[in-house]
């Protein structure tokens, strides 16, 4: 069956009147086989449409403009870190008592403390799927934690060793294990 | 030209609404992107387009209102969707506002406005035209406003519908 444009752009017209989600991308798939002559008319009509007021989800979205990008568009999609967290989880079978370590990468991820060159190609795709924004959207330039300059200068470097009520909790640092390796690049425990 | 838009746009920008300002302007963004983009990655573009416009507005700019907010808007618009697939664009010029502002004879200026298009229509598919395109009403609100029988107004949005296709391919 033929698609009808005047209808797609009817609902188009109708949406933008009623300061609704104009979903374009939507119209478009619909046209089929029409939507490159679809296309040029939708943007023609919105070049010509009223400017609309701003709706309380647009003014949301401009607000949080300032924060990290994987934070915003996590927010859009009205989902909750632990839906992130899961999907990550499940994408990268990575084993359930596991998922606090991922939960903790993942928040520094989203606040832009973590640096996410290194961050595996799996978890993007999980995160990339999961928000409908590619990587590239999603990522600022890793700015580094900032440095302070020293403020005091010590007759000797402090070992936590000194303290005996220290020196009795010092334990070794875990090697790197696959979660590590997902989030920070560096190569798991044998 | 100046047109009813920019009235409000002007208003916002002197009084320092412009979270308001880019926000009544997201969703015409987001559509126009995904259109020219054809897809997808529309969303992605829409989204650089508006980091870009409130980065320029919270620095200030645009508040001489030299050109209409519109105006500014539909040429980042198209100057974002030009440039999205060059390698290295986005890094260099997009978020450089102290660099050069896009090319004055880019600026798209707007003739035609869909109030326009309704003005033209014959008086009674007119009226209808203006509650439906423009106010959002229902047919069925539509024909109490106009004291119509409903199914009039029905007719009249076929023949509307027919007529904005034209106009838009026009």
């Amino acid at each position: 069956m033929r698609v009808e444009l005047a209808t797609l752009l009817d609902e188009l017209a109708r949406r933008h009147a009623r300061g609704e989600p104009l979903d374009v991308e939507g119209l478009l798939a619909h046209a089929g086989d029409r939507s490159d002559e679809l296309a040029p008319m939708i943007e023609t009509f919105l070049v010509r449409a009223p400017r609309r007021t701003a709706s309380a989800q647009t003014l949301a979205y401009v607000r949080a403009l300032d924060d990290p990008p994987i934070l915003r568009a996590r927010v859009a999609k009205a989902l909750r870190v632990d839906d992130v967290v899961d999907a990550i989880v499940a994408a990268c079978t990575i084993q359930p008592d596991a998922r606090p370590k991922v939960r903790r990468y993942y928040q520094q991820l989203e606040g832009g403390v973590l640096d996410p060159a290194p961050v595996a190609a799996s978890v993007w795709d999980a995160i990339s799927a999961l928000l409908g924004r590619s990587r590239e959207s999603l990522t600022v330039p890793h700015a580094g934690v900032p440095s302070a300059s020293p403020m005091y200068r010590a007759d000797r470097s402090f070992e936590p060793g000194d303290v005996p009520a220290l020196a009795e909790k010092l334990v070794e640092p875990e090697p790197p294990d696959e979660v590590d390796a997902l989030f920070l690049g560096e190569s798991p425990k044998a | 030209m100046r047109d009813a838009r920019d009235a409000e746009d002007k208003r916002l920008l002197e009084t320092g609404e412009i979270d308001l300002l880019l926000a009544g302007w997201v969703e015409t963004i987001r559509g126009l992107c995904v259109a020219k983009m054809r897809g997808a990655v529309g969303e992605d573009v829409a989204q650089a387009v508006c980091e870009r416009l409130w980065k320029e507005l919270k620095a200030g700019k645009h508040r001489d209102g030299k050109h209409p907010f519109r105006v500014i808007v539909h040429s980042v618009i198209g100057w974002v969707c030009k440039g999205w697939y060059e390698p290295g664009w986005q890094e260099s010029e997009l978020f450089d506002l102290d660099g050069a502002a896009p090319d004055e004879s880019d600026l798209v200026v707007i003739e035609v406005t869909l109030e326009q298009f309704v003005a033209t229509l014959p008086p009674s598919d007119g009226a209808v035209a203006e509650l439906y395109y423009l106010d959002g009403l229902e047919p069925g609100e539509i024909a109490e406003r106009v004291d119509k029988n409903p199914n009039t107004v029905y007719q009249a949005i076929s023949r509307n519908k027919k007529r904005l296709q034209e106009w838009l391919e026009a």
